[in-house]
């Protein structure tokens, strides 16, 4: 496009004013982000001064295969998938649910969209205390409720897959309030035409749903899910907040920053190890590519065929 | 309405229309769900207003004779207005230099102005799949000799790849003849930029600049990574060792807790449509 600002020495100024934010993106961004593969080959530890040396595929091959940490770290895989899994189908199909019925003429409906999306902004640190509290085992709220049914629960202080389950729970009530804004976005798009069309062909309710709202809404559905699977692979401050690094709970970007960073707690202690951290974030890198990328796939078909 | 809709109502076929049971239903389902995200909050906010005994001895009994001092002893105690001043300076010197920096990345873009700027801006927008920075990031800042330091501490939040694709979608709505004008009356390309383009993308601006704000002011990996020293803290951080020390004393955490949500809660309300429309940019038109 034509450039009116003058000519000669001028003409470098838009370059000149573009260089400090692209050079900060560089060096705070992307080449890091890039050097992570050099040091996934390296035995970089976090301490000031120490020798790096090349290691070749050492930290792969012990990541991924050496003993019981290898173990360890492959449940650590797995638990993200699971965690993945379940925030992604729950927070999706309760946001869809809340946006349709927020979608129709009801009183308060500004209220209640406040209300569920409020957490967004409050927070992995807010959130977990809030949570923490009202999940306080000794007679809190929740567990007065469970009472009424004769069930009782330490909560997040229970057996790992149960303490697990319940910040699959609140990563959920923090986050379901984004895929419902995106949603109620994506309904909003749609023309009254349409559903009084379907009206006219004597369609009913789960009809309407299906063959207009759902196609429809396509857009919004493939945002959702692809923010949902990617954010929840990724996700793990509420496992900081809530539970700290306990065995049987953790997930890998937590075992990313405990090994790398050195995270005590009980009897677990682990040490700055940074070549082996930075492969465990390439592992993560290429789950997460591998992951999207087959969704992007899937949708991607999916959107043809219902376009035509 | 339609006539065909008033000759239908007794066929399940309006959707959403008919008052009965569907709109009972989702006024139930509705309510069920405020309760699952008041009922924390109201927890926290009755647990603030109670003494640590009576807590105790019932944690879910009404605060039926409000005790305030919680509060004073959390403000003092946590160490508050030192971490919120840590935290407001990170917040305000990050955003401020990404925005100013991020308008000058962005419009070039926006406008072609720049050789490459299709490429330039793929690059920004990469980093979104890129592998995790936090180990060479984290090496930068320690040979740097930022590590444990605020200014190391804030570089880490100067870049942000979201907000440059919100501000050059933005940026091309702007007619581009103002620029061919502006130019004939001899503003200059920053001035330009600064004085007339700035002011004519403050939704794009706000969005971004609540976005990136909220995403420093609630961070708590970086500040545990980065900076050990506590008089560096910020808020989140200072929260964290706060309830390592009073866990156990649930009316005082909670009423530091309810110190720190309530504003955030107060300027949610002020803020929530400029959030809204960040996170819904693009998502509509796939």
């Amino acid at each position: 496009m034509t450039y009116h600002f003058g000519r000669g020495r001028t003409r470098w100024l838009p370059y000149l004013l573009l260089l400090p934010g692209l050079i900060a993106y560089f060096v705070v961004a992307l080449g890091p982000s890039l050097a992570t593969s050099v040091y996934s080959f390296t035995d970089a530890t976090g301490l000031p001064g120490a020798p790096i040396n090349w290691v070749g595929l050492d930290n792969y091959n012990e990541f991924l295969f050496l003993g019981q940490a290898a173990r360890d770290n492959l449940n650590a895989v797995g638990r993200t998938l699971v965690f993945c899994f379940f925030v992604t189908t729950i927070q999706f199909g309760i946001g869809l649910l809340v946006a349709i019925v927020l979608n129709q003429k009801l009183r308060g409906r500004n209220f209640f969209r406040t209300l569920y999306f409020m957490p967004v902004i409050l927070g992995a640190v807010i959130q977990g205390l809030i949570w923490s509290l009202f999940l306080y085992p000794l007679g809190g709220p929740l567990s007065q409720f469970l009472g009424i049914f004769g069930l009782r629960s330490e909560f997040l202080g229970a057996q790992p897959t149960e303490a697990f389950a319940w910040v699959i729970a609140i990563q959920i009530w923090a986050n379901m309030g984004t895929t419902m804004i995106i949603f109620l976005a994506g309904l909003q798009t749609i023309s009254e035409d349409y559903y009084e069309a379907a009206r006219i062909d004597g369609a009913n309710h789960w009809q309407v749903f299906a063959n207009v709202t759902w196609p429809l809404l396509t857009p919004s559905v493939n945002t959702n899910l692809l923010l949902n699977v990617i954010g929840s692979l990724q996700a793990w401050q509420l496992f900081l907040v809530l539970l700290g690094y306990r065995n049987g709970t953790q997930v890998l970007g937590y075992l990313i920053y405990a090994t790398g960073f050195g995270q005590t707690s009980g009897s677990m202690v682990t040490s700055f190890r940074q070549g082996y951290a930075a492969a465990a974030s390439i592992v993560m890198f290429v789950l997460v590519l591998v992951i999207g990328l087959s969704l992007q796939y899937i949708l991607r078909r999916r959107e043809a065929r219902l376009m035509g | 309405m339609s006539a065909t809709t008033s000759l239908k109502t007794r066929t399940p076929s309006q959707p959403f229309r008919r008052v009965g049971w569907g709109k009972i239903g989702s006024y139930a389902f509705l309510v069920v769900m405020a309760i699952i995200y008041l009922g924390p909050l109201l927890m926290l906010v009755n647990t603030s207003l109670r003494t640590t005994p009576s807590f105790m001895r019932n944690a879910t009994a009404l605060a039926t004779q409000p005790n305030f001092e919680n509060f004073a002893e959390a403000w003092e105690k946590a160490n508050f207005p030192q971490y919120l001043l840590n935290s407001a300076l990170y917040t305000v010197s990050a955003t401020a230099i990404y925005v100013v920096t991020a308008v000058f990345v962005a419009f070039p873009i926006a406008r072609g102005y720049v050789k490459r700027s299709g490429l330039l801006l793929t690059l920004f927008v990469i980093a979104l799949f890129l592998p995790p920075a936090l180990i060479p990031q984290f090496q930068l800042i320690l040979r740097l000799g930022l590590y444990n330091n605020p200014v190391g501490y804030i570089l880490l939040f100067i870049v942000n790849p979201i907000g440059i694709v919100i501000l050059v979608n933005y940026i091309k709505t702007v007619p581009k003849e103002l620029d061919e004008a502006a130019a004939l009356d001899g503003c200059g390309y920053f001035r330009f930029v600064w004085s007339i383009v700035l002011p004519l993308i403050r939704p794009a601006l706000a969005t971004v600049i609540v976005l990136h704000a909220i995403g420093i002011w609630n961070e708590i990996i970086l500040p545990t990574i980065y900076l050990t020293n506590s008089n560096y803290y910020p808020i989140t951080r200072g929260l964290i060792v706060f309830q390592g020390v009073y866990g156990s004393d649930w009316p005082v955490l909670a009423a530091a807790v309810l110190m720190l949500t309530l504003p955030m809660v107060i300027l949610f309300l002020f803020l929530q449509r400029y959030i809204v429309s960040g996170l819904t940019a693009g998502s509509v038109k796939g």
